[in-house]
């Protein structure tokens, strides 16, 4: 079975991690995110440091340093999505334009996919209409 | 003279939508720009409302070609977090259907090349002997695609000593018409003239964009996930990882056809030693304790992700999908710099893309 190694950290030392892994030519494997189970946001940074996943996780921050400059767009692609999905802001990201949801979907301020009425509630909301 | 020359998202040369845009300066391509999203379906959304089996059926939907990945991969983030002990010989049946996996990918992939550098001839002949795997899954799983070989404990069906045999075979088959494809490839004057110098991604780039897979061990990138970080039973089996260094599509295409002959190794390995015993842990639908797990597969276009986060219900607390595509797209617009734009289409396919899989 894979290791998967959760290390809770502070966002000001998000990038000198990425920048010691990136010296070290440690993969990003991705940048995870999740809302926790108190509603708050748990971003991720997963580093393979083989045989090992190394995952740095910064909790309740809705703004965040990107670390495009350090991983490209191994980092950006992701944050672009997190951005799209979860509202989070990276400080330096580009963000001109959308990477998967539709354009008239950022006009909900990146609150995307997982922010959307969960299926069950719609499911209900359209049974109630069709019964009428 | 400059022109902007927009590929897609909809083009009768593509399989599945992407929009490209190349900035060129008269046949040559100065800069390029990629846009995907025009397939997001919401899966890892849907994952949400979703219990542990009704998952696996839903992430195999994610890609029709490497369907088994996904379900591979979902399975062992629930069996982490559950610390659920699969039977060896169900970890087995599913390393057996990941590698038939990854050679009818790459049967696809390099008839597709094929296709593409307009060598009709090799393309056919390749997609001849695809159909022979294809076969193979089709006895196994019932399916061509789609196989639901992987349940949460183990796989859901068995290899039978017939079976068996008969795959053997079909790996004894293969043998001499990947030998005379592997041949052609590297010999083919129209292969070469195609691919050599064409699409550079060199090494230090590949690390930096963080390129995965077959296209990273053709820049020269020494990664592969089943020998860097063993999981299921991948530790037991002896594989080479084919590394080229000549960066280019050319490279993409060896790196492919030599991974072929070591899927054969790891198939025939695995089914001479398939372990007596059951292949899963019974039909109980599992609950999916708090926690989280993250999981890594080496699918047929590399490096495939899943996070999964249980809060002790039946049903997932997030799933977040990332399949190698989401990896290797953003390297596209740097490996099309500087070549011809006859090359474009050849490039952004040697990278082995689904972009279905990539939007999710």
């Amino acid at each position: 079975m894979q290791e998967y190694k959760r290390i809770d950290i502070s966002k000001d030392q998000i990038v000198p991690i990425a920048e010691r892994m990136r010296r070290q030519n440690v993969y990003l494997v991705m940048i995870h995110a999740f809302l926790n189970k108190e509603g708050l946001l748990d971003v991720s940074w997963d580093y393979a440091v083989e045989p090992v996943i190394e995952s740095y996780h910064v909790v309740g921050e809705m703004l965040l340093p990107s670390i495009g400059e350090i991983y490209d767009t191994a980092a950006t692609w992701a944050e672009r999505e997190i951005n799209e999905l979860f509202g989070v802001e990276f400080e330096g990201l580009d963000m001109s334009q959308r990477l998967f949801l539709p354009e008239d979907l950022l006009e909900t301020q990146g609150r995307g996919q997982i922010m959307v009425t969960p299926l069950s509630e719609l499911v209900e909301k359209n049974t109630k209409e069709a019964g009428k | 003279m400059s022109y902007i020359v927009p590929i897609g998202p909809y083009h009768p040369a593509l399989e599945e939508p992407i929009h490209a845009k190349l900035y060129t300066e008269g046949e040559i391509i100065k800069d390029a720009e990629c846009f995907v999203g025009y397939n997001h379906r919401g899966i890892e959304k849907l994952a949400t409302e979703r219990n542990a089996i009704q998952t696996l059926v839903l992430v195999e939907r994610v890609c029709g070609i490497c369907s088994h990945s996904h379900a591979f991969t979902y399975a062992m983030c629930v069996e982490a977090i559950n610390g659920t002990e699969v039977p060896k010989r169900g970890q087995y049946i599913r390393v057996i259907t990941a590698e038939l996996e990854r050679l009818h990918s790459h049967f696809l992939w390099l008839g597709i090349a094929c296709h593409i550098i307009g060598h009709d001839s090799m393309f056919m002949h390749i997609w001849d002997e695809r159909e022979l795997v294809m076969d193979i899954l089709e006895k196994m799983t019932g399916n061509r695609v789609n196989y639901a070989m992987v349940t949460i404990g183990g796989a859901r069906r068995d290899i039978d000593d017939d079976l068996r045999r008969e795959i053997l075979d079909a790996c004894q088959k293969l043998k001499a018409p990947l030998d005379r494809i592997t041949e052609i490839a590297l010999t083919d004057k129209t292969i070469a003239m195609r691919t050599k110098g064409v699409g550079l991604l060199p090494t230090a780039d590949a690390i930096r964009l963080g390129a995965v897979g077959p296209h990273a061990r053709a820049s020269g990138v020494d990664i592969d996930v089943r020998r860097d970080s063993p999981y299921s039973c991948y530790d037991e089996f002896e594989f080479k990882v084919p590394v080229v260094d000549s960066c280019d599509v050319f490279a993409r295409v060896v790196v492919r056809a030599l991974e072929c002959y070591e899927s054969i190794k790891i198939i025939q390995q695995a089914l001479e030693n398939l372990p007596a015993g059951p292949i899963n842990l019974g039909t109980k639908l599992p609950k999916i304790k708090e926690g989280m797990a993250v999981c890594r597969h080496e699918a047929p276009r590399g490096q495939l992700s899943h996070l999964v986060v249980g809060n002790g219900s039946l049903t997932n607390h997030r799933v977040s999908v990332h399949v190698p595509s989401f990896k290797n797209t953003p390297t596209v617009p740097f490996m099309l710099r500087n070549n011809t734009v006859a090359d474009a289409g050849l490039i952004i396919a040697s990278i082995d893309p689904c972009f279905s899989c990539l939007d999710r």
